[in-house]
């Protein structure tokens, strides 16, 4: 039973290794349907931007960068502000107006890149997938308050998203959120 | 593969390791020759032990199991803890495989992240080993290793550990998403099972042979009622 157990062992293992971006990926597809979305996640973002891709970055009030200190600034895709919105009750920018983008991490280059510098990522890579440190310079492990920790999470379309965002497919009119949340 | 050529202070152009850029799987390549080698040469340090060394063998164990899991990072969940101190918990029994995995789980996070999450894999790795240690008896039967009953146990040990460490995520999550969110790491708790099949196959028996030499004898006790309750 050993003998024959160690080459099938490894055989199942190279297997799954090889076989695993598709089944994480399809799997992820499948149990993100679970997550119930918002009915619409383009409420209160400009309408040029409906049917289009948006990444929004919220910050603590606190701990905003000083361009982003008052309600939500808008952004489009080329870089030009075009619009903010001083009532809105989270602290950040959103950018938008992309198209094409086939998974979150694609999209969220374009957002980030087309804004020069203000909002560089810092980013670590897991095994198990990547993770963001940094936004802007905005690092929750350096937060203190009344949690234990904090850290940036990603939304899709206004719900929690468990996938990461290298392997969260869009939707051709996603909104992508990132904010700090704490424990 | 990148590489350049530095100039010494003294004019001549010398290789520079530093600057050779590896790609993951030349880099998984190195990680298995180093863990390969802290294997062998663990082995050979155990060989000169006197048998009875319990609590080396442990601290042994320990090295081998933190530097598995720090050098196969690059594969998702794959490492070689979780059997590891489920044999420890068969051979050595609940207390000492308790200390082993939370020892394991806080010594590798210092490198690959401690927070919160280390306090519930020291959790799932201690359960693996306890429930190894409430069925050693039908896991090591005359002597011998029950590799099938073992392989079973240690790939649904890979399920119960990986949702323990779930758990950590209701700190941050509603109980109805939490469900969702378990169901997502199936694939990676696959995975996990698939490696802890290729670690009992491979290292189950020669480390319970390791461990069986180092089982302490029980020590004889001294008789506390000595003459005064002879006739």
């Amino acid at each position: 039973m050993t003998d024959s157990l160690k080459p099938a062992s490894l055989a199942v293992l190279v297997i799954l290794l090889i076989s695993f971006p598709t089944i994480s990926t399809e799997w992820a597809r499948m149990t993100a349907e679970l997550v119930d979305e918002e009915e619409n996640p383009h409420f209160g973002l400009p309408d040029i931007w409906d049917g289009r891709q948006v990444v929004c970055i919220h910050f603590p009030e606190a701990e905003a960068p000083e361009d982003f200190e008052h309600g939500r600034t808008h952004i489009d895709y080329d870089g030009s502000e075009f619009m903010s919105d001083d009532e809105w009750n989270e602290t950040g920018a959103c950018i938008g107006g992309f198209s094409g983008h086939d998974y979150g991490w694609s999209l969220l280059n374009a957002a980030v890149n087309s804004t020069g510098d203000a909002f560089q990522l810092n980013t670590t890579q897991y095994s198990f997938g990547l993770m963001i440190d940094s936004i802007a310079g905005v690092n929750p492990s350096q937060m203190s308050g009344n949690f234990s920790g904090a850290y940036w999470s990603l939304y899709h379309n206004g719900a929690l998203s468990l996938i990461g965002i290298t392997e969260l497919e869009l939707d051709s009119d996603s909104v992508i959120t990132w904010r700090v949340d704490t424990w | 593969m990148k590489c350049k050529l530095n100039r010494t202070r003294k004019g001549a152009y010398m290789f520079d390791a530093h600057a050779v850029a590896l790609g993951p799987h030349g880099m998984l390549a190195i990680n298995i020759a180093m863990l390969s080698l802290i294997g062998w040469a663990l082995w050979r340090a155990e060989q000169r032990l006197s048998s009875g060394s319990d609590l080396i063998l442990l601290v042994l164990l320990g090295v081998f199991a933190v530097s598995g899991r720090i050098l196969l990072d690059p594969i998702p969940n794959v490492q070689p803890v979780t059997v590891i101190v489920l044999l420890a918990g068969i051979h050595f029994g609940a207390a000492r495989t308790v200390a082993l995995a939370t020892a394991v789980a806080l010594c590798s996070n210092m490198l690959l992240g401690h927070g919160l999450w280390s306090l519930y894999q020291a959790a799932g790795w201690s359960v693996v080993g306890i429930v190894g240690a409430t069925l050693s008896n039908r896991l090591y039967v005359d002597g011998r290793m029950m590799i099938p009953v073992l392989a079973g146990l240690a790939a649904v040990s890979a399920f119960v550990f990986d949702w323990i460490v779930s758990l950590s995520a209701l700190h941050s999550l509603s109980s109805e998403v939490f469900l969702v969110y378990l169901a997502a790491g199936i694939p990676y708790d696959l995975l996990h099972a698939a490696g802890n099949l290729v670690f009992v196959a491979w290292l189950a028996n020669p480390l319970s042979e390791v461990m069986t030499r180092h089982i302490a004898p029980p020590t004889l006790m001294a008789v506390r009622d000595p003459v005064s309750s002879r006739v």
